[in-house]
């Protein structure tokens, strides 16, 4: 019965977890403007985070080394420092992101403007990352983020003919008006935004924080395989709706508040405050993600001792990573630069910087040194070996397509 | 090599160079940064030391920026590079494990500065997380 627990408490969290303000900008913005017709690239970014998640889970279970720990390891003090650098910023563009997530979905719900909630923001994230038990963090904010449900119950209520939607899901047709590198521009940010990598680093080292061992591997995998896929049906949900209700009436999505607009639509106020709830719970359990992931990964490369299961004291240089990573962000965001225009460029960022970290994961669990019997299997090793590739394309094409697209105009 | 643990060949570079170093009680001490390597009577080398810090690991970045690094951490420094003797050193597995206590070792100079200036003085440092 605990077990059983255990499991669902994980699997929910997963669920609330996978959607972040990157998910939510992207897929109302996607939704807007090409309709259901890249739902293809959050499929595809679906199947890379279960295969890149899983290796990286499986490895922190079996050899206790989280994913930036053993980046430094295969490519070397050089290599590896490129890699961190790179990676910190990409991480750190996606906090900062996440922080102006949290302030426009209190001025949201409160009407005060987003940059006089960002202080308070700030305050209640870093009490949070200082104070509050690992497992406290991780459950509470994954739960409350299944509040986002209410895009699943408003795509329901505004009765669309769901043939006709699989149908523009199964058989992509670019919109007319749309260039075809704009299109494969937001197919790129997407499988960003699906991909994040501060999402594995996250996962990794929370495996390590709560010593999993051999014995966690099922419940590890369990919440990949049912909860992501769970959190992506989340996402698409959101384009849907925005498909449905933003495109016929040609509203483009640059603000969080028309991203909760079909929600208002199909289900009056209530349903609002409660897709605003999910909101804040969204960017707020990311936020603290992106904020210990700061800290993970400059602590791993360098060694030192990181996360909340020992006392501050005993991690001194990991926290003041984390307190520095949140007095930059929040510094960016009051510069009163658009929230929304940083969280398109994170996710299309996030998908430049994933061959980086997920290269030196796909070596490593197949190393027999670390792994032992748990190495990748035939059918592991093909799949990853596909996206190995896919993720290369993407993140070789996406700064040309930046360019030649003036990010998506 | 041969008198710690048990006289084991290792490929230095795959096997022990940016391991993570790990203490007794299981709490993460530094990486490999770099190895100290003395010639023993048959002329085979022999690791000595685990060499740790800004100056070891620089050395290993090379370049420009490698040398920028230990120029910055050796006019900081006082003390000589902070190495762990390999006596200490009770397994070699995904990490080193030492039979050391971390606050004996004195190898992380940074830690205790961050720890004592920072760190301890904001309220809740010395407590667990509710």
């Amino acid at each position: 019965m605990k077990n059983l627990f255990a499991i669902t408490l994980g699997i929910l969290t997963a669920i609330g977890g996978f959607v972040d303000i990157g998910d939510l900008v992207t897929n109302g913005l996607v939704g807007a403007r090409f309709g259901l017709s890249l739902v293809w690239a959050t499929l595809v970014g679906l199947i890379g985070i279960c295969l890149y998640a899983e290796m990286s889970g499986r490895v922190a279970a079996v050899s206790g080394r989280a994913t930036f720990d053993l980046v430094r390891e295969r490519l070397g003090p050089r290599a590896g420092l490129a890699n961190l650098v790179a990676s910190f910023l990409v991480t750190g563009l996606t906090f900062t992101a996440e922080i102006g997530g949290i302030a426009l979905s209190l001025e949201l719900a409160s009407s005060v403007n987003y940059l006089l909630w960002v202080p308070l923001a700030a305050l209640l994230l870093w009490f949070t990352l200082w104070r509050v038990k690992f497992t406290a963090l991780e459950n509470g904010s994954g739960l409350l983020g299944l509040a986002l449900v209410v895009f699943g119950v408003a795509l329901w209520q505004l009765h669309p003919d769901f043939g006709s939607l699989a149908h523009q899901v199964v058989h992509p047709h670019k919109p007319a008006g749309e260039g075809t590198l704009t299109y494969f521009y937001y197919a790129i940010a997407l499988f960003g935004a699906a991909m994040t990598p501060y999402e594995v680093f996250f996962f990794s080292s929370g495996g390590v924080e709560e010593h999993w061992s051999r014995k966690d591997l099922f419940t590890a995998r369990l919440n990949v395989f049912v909860g992501f896929p769970l959190g992506a049906a989340l996402s698409i949900c959101i384009a849907a709706v925005a498909a449905l209700v933003l495109k016929p009436a040609s509203i483009s999505v640059d603000n969080l508040g028309q991203v909760a607009l079909p929600v208002a639509v199909a289900l009056g106020k209530l349903g609002l405050a409660v897709a605003i709830l999910g909101f804040v719970a969204a960017t707020f359990g990311a936020a603290l993600e992106t904020g210990l992931s700061c800290g993970y990964s400059v602590a791993q490369y360098f060694g030192w001792q990181w996360g909340k299961f020992v006392r501050p004291r005993e991690a001194a240089r990991f926290h003041l990573v984390v307190l520095l990573s949140l007095i930059l962000a929040t510094g960016v965001v009051l510069t009163t630069i658009d929230p929304v225009t940083v969280t398109e460029y994170s996710v299309v960022f996030s998908a430049i910087a994933l061959p980086l970290t997920y290269f030196p994961i796909l070596v490593i669990s197949n190393d027999r040194d670390y792994m032992g019997d748990h190495v990748n299997g035939r059918l592991t090793n093909a799949l990853s070996s596909v996206f190995l590739v896919i993720i290369v394309v993407a993140a070789v094409a996406a700064i040309p397509l930046m360019l030649l697209t003036k990010a998506g105009q | 090599m041969s008198d710690q643990p048990a006289g084991r060949v290792l490929d230095l570079n795959l096997h022990l160079l940016d391991r993570q170093v790990v203490d007794t009680e299981g709490l993460l001490v530094c990486k490999v940064d770099d190895l100290e390597l003395e010639p023993g009577e048959n002329g085979a080398l022999y690791v000595t030391a685990i060499l740790v810090g800004p100056r070891a690991l620089g050395s290993r970045i090379g370049g420009r920026l490698g040398r920028w690094i230990m120029s910055i951490a050796s006019r900081q420094a006082t003390t000589p590079p902070p190495r762990i003797d390999m006596s200490r050193v009770r397994a070699i597995a995904s990490a080193v494990t030492l039979d050391a206590h971390r606050a004996d070792l004195g190898v992380a100079p940074l830690d205790d500065w961050v720890d004592r200036h920072i760190i301890s003085r904001i309220p809740g440092s010395r407590h667990e997380s509710e």
